[in-house]
């Protein structure tokens, strides 16, 4: 039944999500469970998670009120811990297996569970204000099972359920992958910013994210705003999504094609779904409408390019049994409202436009009006500087590096840059290990860093020669890291410091210069 | 605990005079220790008179080779639990016996209450904050003269007042506790075990909630907390910590705390929870807090609780040779390890053949002694465990302080050997009088360790560097502590500040004296977490140790560079040249090669390699 059954094998891991304040009372505690995966794993055990869960973060709350339990680390398994919600907490149980590809980074699964309640929150809204509608739970429940099954699905690898492990050292979830481009094209980009944003009429403007394949080329929103609707975008949206069917994290996946199992959601997953739905109706004891119908934004092949360059889907109904499709939207953090999601698809180039709900006088009948507005001012821009992009596109190992595997970030604007994953594929599994352990070494110091008062910025260096020769570089300064394996090098550290010297010069602005 | 000595207790008539004293009189201890099962006791004397022991000791690893030894862990124990200790030994709540030879006090004088086997009875300490480590304010480690053993160090029980509920005990920065598997408590750094029953249990749920999912927790992360486990059988250690130490460096800690605990009461002590899940061991380990105080006051400026390697007294070859001529002389009469200390550091140590001694059970054993008041005051003869040696057996070491530094301890495994070893005593003391040995150690600690200004900046002076160091007069007539007269630097060449060798072979390690700026003991607890990191970065388990790192940070510049033979940390200024620096640490790696001879302690056990 569900995802740990059939072609799926389950590898141990646990996700589960539960409220805190729920099922205070001897014989209800099974109502603290607001989302339990798999589905067929008995309650006790789902009790028994939950309950050490909330045991320690009630434990470690003693001495660290501010940042209770992050991660349980025992012989066979790990709990990653993620308060999404004041009260809510997600937990990621995953199990270790010395022998096979099972070593993780904790910061690295927590980012899963950081990124699927982020893609909740901007479809569905907070998980408390969906239990505040409805105090039974159902409604959070069904929206809960329905997105983050889905989004599980993306992990499915192959016959295998895999999650970020440390062959993704040299990627990072839940930032953004930029394009880079010419000063020339940056300029048109800009201009067709502009037409897009007035496409919308005086009344509302949009704010636009255009991608080129699975790249951001520019963006209007703010920066965590721009991180879900790229995410989105990437996996649901761009030409390489809708081919696949599937999600296509082109740079995180290793190797050169991930070639995910297309499991059918509505033949498999759904079906446990409604079954999961059917028993946890049985078991609650509200007897609300087990229908809520939940829009699954995460649903696989429900996007397609209709004729006018415009994506359709039928994910989204008008009304409860209804089959007129709705316009999506998403609710925006930073502009604190509901937005009309419109995207605009021409070759590689994907423009994701996103106006305000209630700037639209009549609502979603406005929507034709504005996309036909589109159409007329914007698509030949569109086309043109789809050409010009397309023209300087080096081509998939756009942002290889000769000699180098690096991993470049902007923490303050979420942005990465890395080795594309073909190239990471030829590192080592012992130089991936290495450099797995020393992003923990790194992450501990962050995480100490940024929780501390003082505001000083965190300026580190780190060059390891391992016992395979490889050389493992991390450096952070003023909001940058970098981090680097150089797998067939000399031995001296002044080489290894070199090399990043150069790197950093050319391709990091000199952030990581020492002069 | 129990208050009350044993009516029956084989002390006599002084016994009501020494309430608080576990001493036995040298007759007494005899006849307690004749209590034992005379075959056993023959069987061993056959052993040792055919030389064999040692063999046996090895052979037989698990077997309790001395059966009559764990009167203290087994007898004390299982009378306990029998709920009829009377027969033996006193007053059990001490858990302790020290067979202390009353020659050189008057026979009929009761000893002094404090002479007991471990110093600071419990709630009789002084009530110091030396450790308070609330906040930041955590004591200063030491590398010159800041107090490193017990007698300066050990000061009982802290905060006996503290307890869970208590704001200032849930921000203490480190917390140790100990409790058995049933959830009662045994051990905690702050507050009154007894007080901290109801967290003790929870620290036992959760132990056990796991356990019961087929799996065993191990760390727990909250912010800038860790809450790292360790299960032992049916002992469990918690550390509590917002250091920033690493997680294998606490767990690392927990091994040597449960160490420690087995130097007192072997691991034979586990049978007691076979019989009764809900044994109480607290009374066993009673008046040992100063030993377990000092032992984590040690976490925070011995390397030795991270490297596992110990460390010696610098000293000429000749004299260390002479000492441990004498040493090996009387470990051929049935001495199974002769170790001769100063503070910390070893000035010789030999073992019998096939015996060897590991370094954490040398680190473990000189903080028993010296954190013990009593070893002092007097020649003792006291039942000890060298838990990586042999956890499950008691030896008996004799102790002896030649001045107040420096001790000798004579390790055997015979329960009769007390007048035999206080011999050889006596025949070291003349050779080590009359070579000068004890001399030559007074000045060495004098003198103190290397320096990093001593550091030959030419590669030419390499060679007569070490011993002109060594035998030249008032190099420094600077107290350790002080800082060197007119000594106004800033470090070593190319900003070295300090640095760590260890010898992989020799399992020993050298590190350099504390030199400005590393001169407040906040920089110098810090450079020390900050070695214990680059160790456990530099060590991993899964994929073997590195060969080289290079760390800079805000503080410091840190390099380590592992190849088949050595270790070497070495810290710089931040601002250091990494070309410069690299050179350095070549050049300390000669440095102590050239001085080889005069830091370690070269062919320690002869026969286990």
């Amino acid at each position: 039944m569900g995802l740990s059954s059939g072609t799926i094998v389950n590898e141990g891991v646990q996700f589960c999500v539960f409220d805190l304040k729920r099922g205070q009372h001897e014989g209800e505690e099974v109502d603290k469970i607001l989302y339990f995966f798999p589905f067929d794993c008995p309650y006790s055990v789902q009790l028994s998670v939950i309950g050490l869960s909330e045991g320690l973060i009630t434990f470690t709350r003693i001495f660290s009120p501010e940042a209770p339990c992050e991660v349980i680390e025992a012989e066979r398994h790990t709990h990653v811990f993620y308060q999404a919600e004041p009260d809510i907490w997600m937990v990621m149980i995953v199990e270790k297996n010395k022998d096979t590809e099972h070593v993780w980074r904790c910061d690295g699964l927590r980012v899963v569970l950081k990124e699927v309640h982020s893609l909740f929150v901007m479809f569905y809204g907070p998980l408390q204000s969906l239990l505040d509608k409805q105090p039974s739970g159902d409604l959070a429940r069904s929206h809960l099972y329905s997105f983050v099954t889905d989004y599980l699905t993306d992990f499915h690898v192959g016959k295998k359920f895999q999650l970020p492990s440390f062959r993704e050292s040299l990627g990072e979830r839940g930032t953004i992958q930029m394009l880079t481009i010419e000063r020339e094209v940056a300029i048109e980009v800009q201009s067709l910013v502009t037409v897009l944003e007035s496409c919308a009429g005086r009344s509302a403007m949009f704010s636009s994210l255009v991608l080129f394949q699975n790249l951001l080329v520019s963006s209007t929103l703010s920066p965590d705003d721009t991180v879900n609707v790229f995410a989105y975008a990437v996996m649901r949206l761009t030409p390489q999504a809708l081919s696949l069917g599937t999600n296509s994290w082109s740079y995180l996946r290793r190797g050169p094609s991930p070639n995910v199992t297309n499991l059918s959601p509505l033949s498999t997953t759904s079906a446990s779904l409604e079954d999961h739905q059917h028993r946890s109706n049985d078991s609650s004891s509200g007897n609300q409408d087990p229908n809520y119908n939940v829009p699954r934004a995460l649903q696989r092949e429900k996007w397609s390019k209709g004729k006018d360059g415009f994506l359709v889907t039928d994910i989204w109904l008008k009304e409860s049994g209804s089959s007129i499709a709705a316009n999506p939207s998403v609710w925006l953090k930073q502009a604190e409202q509901r937005m009309f999601l419109l995207i605009y698809q021409h070759r590689s180039m994907t423009v994701v436009l996103l106006v305000p709900v209630n700037s639209l006088s009549n609502g979603e009948k406005d929507l034709p009006m504005l996309k036909q507005q589109v159409i007329e001012n914007a698509a030949q821009k569109i086309v043109r500087v789809e050409e010009r992009l397309s023209k300087g596109w080096p081509g998939e190992n756009a942002n290889h590096v000769k000699g180098y595997r690096y991993l470049l970030l902007d923490t303050d604007h979420n942005i990465s840059r890395a080795s594309p994953p073909g190239k990471v594929a030829t590192l080592t599994k012992d130089s991936l290990l290495a450099l797995n352990k020393l992003r923990k070494e790194i992450d501990l110091e962050k995480n100490r860093a940024e929780r501390s008062d003082s505001k000083r910025e965190k300026d580190v260096e780190v060059c390891v020669r391992a016992r395979n020769n490889a050389w493992i570089i991390a450096r952070m300064s003023r909001g940058k890291e970098l981090y680097m394996v150089l797998d067939k090098a000399n031995e001296t550290i002044l080489f290894a410091s070199d090399a990043v010297e150069k790197f950093s010069n050319r391709y990091c602005d000199g952030a990581f210069s020492l002069d | 605990m129990d208050p009350d000595p044993s009516p029956s207790q084989p002390v006599d008539g002084d016994a009501d005079q020494i309430p608080c004293s576990t001493v036995v009189t040298e007759e007494d201890g005899v006849r307690d220790l004749r209590l034992d099962d005379p075959a056993d006791r023959k069987g061993t004397e056959e052993l040792e008179s055919n030389g064999s022991m040692q063999n046996e000791l090895r052979h037989e690893g698990d077997m309790e080779i001395v059966e009559e030894i764990p009167q203290r862990a087994q007898d004390l124990v299982e009378e306990t639990v029998l709920a009829s200790s009377e027969e033996v030994l006193g007053d059990s709540s001490r858990g302790a016996l020290v067979w202390r030879e009353s020659s050189d006090r008057d026979g009929e004088e009761p000893p002094s209450p404090s002479s007991s086997g471990y110093a600071g009875e419990r709630g009789s300490s002084v009530g110091s904050s030396e450790n308070d480590d609330i906040g930041d304010v955590e004591n200063g480690f030491s590398g010159q003269g800041n107090p490193i053993d017990g007698i300066a160090w050990g000061t009982g029980r802290k905060h006996i007042g503290e307890d869970e509920a208590s704001v200032s005990w849930r921000k203490r920065k480190k917390h140790f506790f100990v409790l058995s598997h049933s959830g009662k408590p045994i051990y905690s750094r702050y507050g009154d075990e007894h007080k901290l029953a109801g967290f003790s249990a929870t620290l036992q749920a959760i132990i056990s909630f796991v356990e019961n999912s087929g799996d065993c927790v191990q760390l727990v992360r909250a912010g800038n907390h860790q809450v790292v486990f360790l299960v032992k059988g049916p002992i469990y250690l918690v550390c509590i910590s917002c250091t920033e130490e690493t997680n294998e460096a606490l767990r690392g800690q927990l091994e040597l705390i449960y160490g420690q605990m087995l130097v007192i009461l072997t691991k034979s002590v586990n049978r007691c929870f076979e019989r009764n899940p809900k044994f109480d061991m607290t009374p066993l380990l009673g008046g040992t807090d100063d030993v377990f105080s000092s032992l984590i006051h040690a976490f925070s400026w011995n390397p030795a609780t991270f490297l596992h390697a110990y460390t010696c007294l610098p000293l000429a070859y000749s004299t260390r040779q002479a000492a441990g001529a004498i040493l090996q002389d009387v470990a051929d009469s049935g001495v199974l390890f002769a170790i001769l200390m100063c503070k910390h550091k070893v000035i010789s140590l030999v073992g019998a053949q096939k015996a060897s001694l590991r370094p954490d059970d040398v680190l473990l054993l000189s903080n028993f002694v010296l954190s013990s008041e009593s070893f002092r005051t007097s020649e003792s003869f006291s039942p000890i465990c060298l838990p990586r040696y042999n956890p499950m057996a008691f030896l008996y070491a004799y102790i002896h302080f030649f001045d107040v530094d420096t001790y000798l301890m004579l390790l055997t495994t015979s329960s009769e050997a007390f007048y035999h070893l206080k011999d050889c005593r006596v025949r070291i003391e003349r050779v080590l009088v009359t070579s000068n040995v004890l001399s030559e150690v007074q000045r060495s600690l004098l003198d103190g360790g290397l320096h990093v200004e001593d550091l030959p900046v030419d590669s030419s002076s390499h060679s007569g560097s070490s011993s002109s160091r060594l035998s030249q007069d008032g190099l420094t007539s600077a107290a350790p502590g002080r800082v060197r007269e007119g000594y106004t630097g800033i470090g070593g060449p190319s900003g070295l500040w300090h640095f760590i060798y260890r010898s992989i072979y020799l399992d020993q390690y050298v590190s350099s004296e504390f030199s400005p700026p590393l001169n407040s003991a906040s920089r110098q607890k810090w450079l020390y977490r900050a070695y214990q990191r680059l160790y456990a970065s530099m060590h991993d388990k899964g994929s073997g140790p590195h060969k080289k790192q290079f760390r800079r940070d805000e503080n410091y510049v840190m390099l380590c560079w592992i190849t088949q033979d050595f270790e070497l940390y070495a810290a710089f200024d931040p601002l250091a040249d990494k070309a410069l620096a690299i050179k350095t640490c070549d050049r300390v790696c000669h440095w102590i090669r050239d001085m080889e001879n005069e830091v370690f302690l070269l062919g320690a056990s002869p026969f286990s390699w």
